[in-house]
């Protein structure tokens, strides 16, 4: 058996376990259950790596397990591909998944429902790997329709906190919208091309027997997918709900791995976005967009996990506009480190709250680097990532995409420069209100504040040295570097039109110190503004003009709400009193009644009689030889 | 092909097992015989085919289907005597009896799912039918099981009166039993109106056989009065032994000549299963309600007779096997509940879901599976017959069929509904539920969901 199969299943027997049996296993064994399992994984997904890394794998393990359905001349079977973008995947997956387990076990240690966060947990892992590692599109659809049901347990896993409930129901229905994308993607391919196997279609479409408006037809439905499930406008607005979840849950999964599903899907399937160029100008835009609407949302938010949630669609943003722009290697590279620094800054805040007993306004923090270092010093060396300052990870990735989108269109690069200084902004004030000045909660508070356990710490010292020294795989040329990423992920992205530095170096630097600069004075802004001026963010209420539009996320929701959902209500309302009651349900209940009553006729004919019974086949005898003669 | 020997030679080992004193030692030696039985036709199976169809001189042939099917037939036969340990527990003196009749009502429908000849068929019949005449009526105390095995005598010793005179003639005309020969016969000769009356009374003999309308109206009276667990047997390995003749004799024969039949054979479809179904929506029983959904499903397996052109036998197989598995469920569990409860009404199920949550799931599977529900194994079941039918231009059989799949939802759920929403009476006993009949329960299950997930494996098999 190979091992690949081992890797999906060991969270499986988790989750399993801890599904089944969890409510009779002690906290301490369902913990670690559940994180060993998916540290198994990350040991068989190290081996495949190294297999690659080292090159003594060179080609992608493909394999057809079973067949799940065919019809006419259609075949689709269970199969899974390991290959250099895969593998990277599995990484991010298992091994930031794992940190999050454990960082889960102290987390979590007070829940009631501990095994279960746990089953949910490994259960999340499975799906992900299985969209990670399918050959097919269908295959990935299943993973990327168990990820969205598990994201609705997560999110909702405090159910009986009805707006908690209801963010898990907006993040799974507002999916289902990109998943009907991706179905339908599905079908243009199996109807035009005949396969959803991923070698079948590339070999098709280098081959060019995809013709340009399938292809373009395909890339915009995935595309829908995508967009959906990174949190992409129009379709973004779960996330920032989404983190009514426990925080582990918003770190790994909305943060780390799910969001970055659609990253993967168009990555992917990169050679039917080459086929269609305009899907990839879309992508772009829409990325780009993306990135500094959120950004600029990210400035005004009070919510310390709302802040984070606002700059993953951000930065997700930027890897769309990456991607659009055909640099399918810097789109994985920033995947990569984001899932670094992003992580650490989602459990690093989640270590604050620990440390407040719930409490998620900034508003109510500050000073906290005196009772919480470690928490700080990680937070700071992952929002100095993000806000893209040399020589930390975040820097190289989002340097390259500014880059990309420069030589692209230098429309696309002004607005994603502006997401970037406002990405560095908006953390430093995020940074300074909560760790910097004077603590602003209450005496209670103050004196029960803490570094947390070690459980909780180390996950963040690791990551927060991964955003440090990440940058390392995809250092540029210019930097005298060979960009290793580049040339791990060739054989995936070969076809793209990967000649993403057909730009001087000098530009290239000229773009660089430009970044680095806007990023710096970000930085220095907040500092004058919230730790020299002693600014604070206003109180509910007392926001005015352009700050209170933007306060309120530029009133999204209540647009949303006011033309999408409430006329569904109300038409829904309408059919269900007159369609539903009247029509269908009369018809239905006449057609019952009908049917009812026809069998207790026909019951009656069932009389016991015997010589009835044989009347009655004589003359189906009779009948039956004479329709037959008669025919003849 | 030796296995209806093996089996016939089993039943009376069981038989001599009672003279020295093994009483105990029957049903394992029957279990272990059978697997036995099994593996030798998995190793037919698996060899070549001019060494397998020669045997014992034409008078059984052993080819795909036939193989496949005996396979089958033999597995159900396993799990009702794994399930036979705890039912005969009350009644050890007749136990010996008992275990040589299940294995003789298996050595006809053996016989009848690889006959060669028409002698076998008559042959395996007569074994199938005068075995599941005593079973029948095994409950001397019921009253209802003693009315059960005398109709069923009465009415099935007509049919056999059919049949007989049915080979006769075809004999006449043909002047052979073996079918291929018969084969041959029809399809260089111009066709009698002999021949067709011929055809036309073993078709009778047969549709009484599978209790298709209108020769089912033992079927309902006999399922009900035979005791819960010989209904099983009737349902399972008796119903599908007689299809597999059915289908067998007119696949292999008849094709040419089915022309004259088509079109009533299209209506006894028709009929077979919108009285089956009407007649199981209105029941109370769980037990009856069964037995009157087993004629609606002969009748779905019967589309694929009126299809004959088409190469419907894998669909014929995937069906039979979704089916008996799901009844084997059923009838565990509802031995089972009818054993606490006393009852056999859907109100012993009542509640169930609270007291017992892994069986009401099973039972759940069980019914959504024979209802048609995706991804369970009787979905694709009806979903390949389905097709073949739509394919061969019976598009308004299909329609019916389809209609009532869905009327038959409404009863399959019924049991459900009680099981979930309905509370349970306050004295209900918990269920004594034996461990080997969880492991009849875990098996079922498991090929229920693995075929339905899977459906590709076993339609490769014939």
């Amino acid at each position: 058996m190979q091992l690949v199969y081992l890797l999906i299943l060991l969270p499986l027997i988790g989750f399993l376990v801890n599904g089944l049996f969890g409510s009779k296993l002690s906290k301490t064994v369902s913990g670690w259950l559940g994180s060993l399992v998916v540290l198994g994984s990350f040991a068989i997904s190290t081996k495949y790596f190294l297999d690659f890394y080292t090159g003594s794998l060179a080609a992608p393990i493909d394999i057809k397990a079973f067949e799940i359905l065919y019809f006419q001349n259609i075949s689709i079977h269970f199969g899974i591909l390991v290959d250099q973008l895969s593998v990277l995947w599995l990484m991010i997956v298992t091994g930031i998944g794992f940190l999050i387990h454990v960082y889960s076990i102290g987390y979590m240690h007070d829940d009631e429902n501990f095994s279960r966060f746990f089953a949910y947990l490994n259960l999340f892992i499975f799906f992900m790997l299985l969209l990670v590692l399918g050959n097919n599109l269908l295959v990935t659809y299943a993973g990327w329709e168990g990820v969205s049901l598990c994201s609705y347990f997560l999110v909702g896993f405090w159910y009986k906190n009805e707006s908690y409930s209801n963010a898990g129901k907006k993040a799974f229905i507002v999916n289902r919208v990109g998943d009907l994308g991706f179905l339908l993607a599905m079908f243009v391919l199996l109807y035009y091309v005949g396969s959803l196997n991923f070698s079948d279609l590339k070999a098709e479409a280098l081959g060019g027997n995809i013709p340009s408006n399938v292809a373009l037809a395909a890339a915009l439905f995935l595309f829908v997918g995508a967009a959906a499930k990174s949190a992409q406008i129009p379709l973004y607005t779960w996330l920032p709900d989404a983190m009514a979840g426990p925080t582990p849950v918003s770190a790994l999964i909305h943060a780390a791995t799910m969001v970055t599903a659609g990253i993967y899907l168009v990555v992917r399937t990169n050679f039917l976005y080459d086929l269609a160029p305009e899907a990839m100008q879309v992508v772009a835009v829409v990325g780009a967009a993306t990135a500094l609407f959120a950004a600029t949302i990210g400035i005004f938010q009070n919510d310390i996990k709302k802040v984070l949630a606002y700059s993953t669609v951000s930065q997700l943003g930027l890897m769309f506009l990456a991607v659009g722009v055909g640099a399918y290697t810097a789109a994985v590279f920033h995947v990569i480190t984001h899932a670094f620094f992003k992580a650490c800054l989602f459990l690093g805040s989640g270590s604050v709250i620990h440390a407040l007993h719930g409490e998620q306004d900034i508003r109510n923090m500050g000073g906290l680097k005196k009772w919480m270092p470690i928490t700080f010093v990680t937070f700071l060396i992952s929002s100095l990532a993000i806000s893209g300052i040399p020589p930390f990870s975040g820097f190289f990735s989002k340097d390259e995409i500014l880059a990309a989108a420069y030589e692209h269109n230098i429309g696309l690069w002004l607005v994603a420069s502006l997401a970037s200084l406002f990405t560095a902004f908006y953390m430093f004030r995020l940074v300074f209100l909560t760790f910097n000045t004077n603590f602003r909660g209450t005496e209670e508070q103050q004196k029960h504040l803490h570094e947390s356990p070690s459980l909780i710490t180390i996950p963040l010292i690791i990551l927060a040295a991964l955003a440090v020294v990440g940058g390392a795989m995809g250092i540029p040329e210019v930097f005298g570097g060979t960009h290793w990423m580049k040339n791990f992920l060739a054989p995936v992205v070969a076809s793209g039109s990967g000649a993403a530095h057909a730009i001087s170096h000098s530009t290239e630097l000229m773009l660089i110190s430009i970044a680095s600069i806007a990023a710096v004075v970000g930085i220095a802004f907040a500092y004058f503004r919230f730790v020299k001026g002693g600014a604070l963010p206003l109180k509910d209420g007392e926001e005015k003009g352009l700050q209170k539009v933007i306060y309120n996320k530029f009133y999204v929701d209540e647009i949303y709400n006011a033309i999408i959902v409430k006329p569904l209500m109300t038409l829904s309302s309408l059919a269900y009193e007159i369609f539903d009651v009247l029509v269908v349900d009369g018809v239905v209940n006449t057609l019952a009644s009908i049917t009812y009553w026809k069998g207790k006729q026909i019951r009656l004919l069932q009389s016991g009689n015997i010589g009835f019974y044989l009347i009655m086949m004589v003359l189906g005898a009779c009948a039956i030889l004479g329709i037959t003669i008669w025919q003849l | 092909m030796n296995a209806l020997i093996y089996t016939s030679a089993l039943g009376i080992i069981c038989l001599l097992a009672e003279i020295f004193n093994l009483r105990k030692l029957i049903i394992p030696i029957a279990i272990a015989g059978l697997l036995a039985i099994l593996g030798t036709v998995a190793l037919d199976w698996n060899a070549d085919n001019s060494i397998r169809e020669a045997a014992l001189y034409n008078m059984l042939r052993a080819d795909s289907f036939s193989l496949t099917f005996s396979g089958l037939l033999i597995s159900l036969t396993v799990l009702l005597l794994m399930l036979s340990t705890d039912f005969y527990k009350t009644e050890q003196a007749k136990i010996s009896d008992y275990i040589a009749l299940i294995l003789f009502i298996l050595a006809g429908s053996l016989a009848m799912a690889s006959f060669g000849n028409l002698a076998m068929l008559f042959l395996g019949i007569e074994v199938l039918s005068i075995s599941l005449y005593i079973m029948a009526g095994a409950n001397k105390h019921d009253k209802r099981s003693n009315e059960a095995g005398m109709k069923y005598f009465l009415m099935g010793s007509f049919a056999s009166g059919l049949l007989l005179f049915g080979i006769a003639l075809v004999y006449g005309e043909t002047g052979s039993f073996d079918i291929v020969e018969i084969r041959d016969f029809i399809a260089t000769h111009q066709p009698t109106s002999m021949l067709y009356v011929g055809v036309g009374l073993m078709l009778m003999a047969l549709l009484f056989k599978t209790g298709a309308a209108p020769f089912h109206y033992w079927a309902p009276d006999v399922y009900e009065g035979a005791p819960m667990f010989h209904t099983a047997i009737l349902m399972t390995v008796a119903k599908i032994g007689a299809f597999a003749a059915f289908y067998r004799l007119f696949s292999a024969c008849f094709i040419p000549v089915m022309m004259p039949f088509g079109w009533v054979l299209s209506i006894v479809v028709a009929l077979t299963i919108t009285v089956g179904n009407l007649s199981a929506l209105v029941q109370d029983s769980f037990k009856r309600m069964l037995a009157l959904s087993g004629v609606s499903n002969a009748g779905y397996l019967m589309i694929a007779i009126v299809t004959l052109y088409g190469k419907t036998d894998n669909a014929v197989f995937y069906y039979s096997l979704a089916y008996g598995m799901a009844l084997i469920t059923a009838f565990t569990i509802a031995i089972l509940v009818y054993r606490s409860s006393e009852t056999e009404s859907f109100s012993g199920f009542n509640g169930l879901a609270k007291r017992h949550p892994f069986i009401a799931a099973s039972l759940t599977i069980a019914m959504l599976s024979l209802a048609g529900i995706p991804p369970f194994a009787g979905f694709f079941g009806k979903y390949y017959i389905f097709s073949e039918a739509v394919r061969n231009g019976r598009m308004w059989l299909v329609i019916i069929a389809t209609i009532n799949s869905i009327i038959g939802v409404y009863y399959y759920l019924k049991v459900v509904f009680a099981m979930y929403l309905k509370e349970s009476d306050s004295n209900a006993a918990p269920l004594q539920i034996p461990v080997i009949y969880s492991v009849v329960i875990a098996i079922t299950l498991t090929v229920i969901l693995a075929v339905g997930l899977f459906p590709s494996t076993v339609l490769g098999w014939l």
